[in-house]
């Protein structure tokens, strides 16, 4: 499962009016799939596993929430985590998708995101596993080492993936998808 | 304590607005724009589009004037409060008054709210409260005689006097049968006070506040803020709404405002920096 480290989706940074209602919504309907897991094992960096686990808290999925083993290390073998988890990655496209956007615009932000997007969607597992890290750095994507870990982890997998697409939209200038993956075999 | 006024309550963290609509030819501020009934009406349809909760009729200008009887009084408010309830069932209605007579018709009327301005000058006016069932605002005025300007006042201490002749007035009213939930004290910015009174209540504010009574302030485009600023009517609103945020910082719970948009945002500004309330929408650097 993927989702995006939005900080506006922290119950302390709450307004009155939600921003990300949207996003919200997806965000928990998606995670609420994972209620009878046995544990989840988040990918995420240290502000996104915060996010995580105040929308799992959200979602009312009450299993053992674990940080990977290999989230600082996206080389590490991800076999290391306990059997059976369900994965939460946290990690986002560009912020840089306009010249409204947190990093302003960089034109090559929307090809890149084109192509993460589609991988994500074809579970082009070496895409991901390859991401250009220092153009991934440069276009402030959010947590691109996830997007690693999960290319490893779609690698790995012995059936067929199917991928669904819960949210994929960029209402601030930056990538958010929230994406399910399940192993049909 | 919640704050009831008469078909309306309100939580204790509620800042109110409370707009004032005038019947009368001559009021400071407005001139007689609302002198007019279709007017008037327009001015009430307004301020509630605008958010106010209250709206506070008054047929009487405060300043000394041509005298008006009871009867010329009522006939400038009550047909109206009628037809502002029946245009607006859920508004709260105050009408600013300080005859028991007016008090008793205009509740019949359908108001929630006697405005007494000048300080319990008519002693029955609570009991006109208490039998409708209406909230009352308990004011200071050290006494003066309604529609009466202060000349040489001089107080001890202004806040003491204030907190000491509203809190008699509140226990009165209580009294008399009035809901202890539905009496608001209020100081009285300019009522038997100079510029320098109605400074200090307003830099002591938090005084009235700690009493435990909800706080009404009435800043609005008034001479301490003309004095202060040496600027005439028509050019106080900054000045108002500097005293409204230090106010709304103290916790004075209703504003009795010309201008509710302005004051709206002076409040809510005023609440969401000090933590009270959050942001309306917050998104920069958190997308």
């Amino acid at each position: 499962m993927l989702v995006p480290g939005v900080l506006a989706l922290l119950p302390e940074y709450a307004g009155i009016a939600d921003p990300v209602a949207e996003l919200r919504a997806a965000c928990v309907a998606a995670l609420g799939s994972l209620a009878g897991a046995g544990s989840v094992v988040l990918v995420a960096d240290a502000q996104g596993e915060r996010v995580a686990r105040s929308l799992l808290g959200a979602a009312g999925v009450a299993a053992d929430v674990v940080p990977a083993s290999n989230a600082a290390d996206p080389a590490s073998d991800p076999a290391a985590d306990p059997e059976g988890a369900a994965y939460v990655v946290v990690a986002n496209g560009s912020a840089r998708r306009g010249e409204k956007a947190p990093g302003h615009l960089d034109e090559r932000a929307r090809g890149f995101d084109e192509a993460l997007g589609r991988a994500l969607r074809q579970v082009d597992a070496e895409h991901l596993t390859r991401l250009d890290r220092e153009l991934a750095d440069q276009l402030l994507v959010g947590n691109p080492d996830g997007f690693v870990t999960l290319g490893r982890l779609l690698g790995g997998g012995q059936g067929a993936w199917r991928a669904e697409v819960d949210f994929a939209a960029d209402p601030f200038g930056v990538q958010y998808w929230v994406m399910r993956w399940t192993c049909e075999s | 304590m919640t704050l009831k006024l008469g078909r309306r309550e309100f939580d204790d963290d509620a800042m109110l607005m409370m707009a004032i609509v005038n019947r009368t030819p001559d009021s400071f501020f407005d001139k007689g724009a609302t002198w007019a009934e279709d007017k008037a009406l327009a001015r009430v349809a307004q301020v509630v589009a605008d958010g106010a909760e209250i709206v506070d009729i008054g047929g009487i200008k405060a300043a000394p004037g041509v005298e008006i009887d009871a009867a010329e009084e009522k006939a400038r408010v009550v047909d109206f409060v009628a037809q502002v309830r029946a245009e607006h069932p859920d508004l709260v209605i105050s009408v600013d008054t300080w005859r028991a007579e007016v008090g008793r018709a205009v509740c019949e009327a359908g108001a929630d709210v006697l405005n007494d301005a000048w300080g319990g000058a008519d002693p029955e006016l609570v009991d006109a409260a208490a039998e409708a069932g209406a909230a009352v605002i308990c004011t200071h005025t050290g006494g003066a005689t309604p529609r009466t300007r202060p000349f040489r006042v001089e107080y001890d201490d202004v806040v003491a006097s204030a907190i000491a002749d509203t809190m008699a007035y509140a226990d009165r009213a209580v009294a008399a049968g009035v809901d202890p939930r539905s009496v608001v004290i209020d100081p009285a910015h300019d009522f038997g006070k100079n510029t320098f009174h109605s400074l200090e209540v307003t830099r002591r504010i938090g005084e009235m506040v700690d009493t435990g009574r909800p706080v009404l302030v009435s800043l609005s485009n008034k001479d301490f803020v003309g004095e202060s600023l040496d600027l005439p009517v028509g050019e106080r609103l900054v000045g108002t709404l500097a005293a409204t945020a230090l106010c709304a910082a103290a916790g004075a719970r209703i504003y009795r405002v010309h201008q509710v948009v302005e004051t709206r945002q002076t409040v809510d500004m005023v609440n969401t920096v000090l933590g009270r309330r959050r942001p309306a929408r917050a998104i920069r650097g958190l997308q």
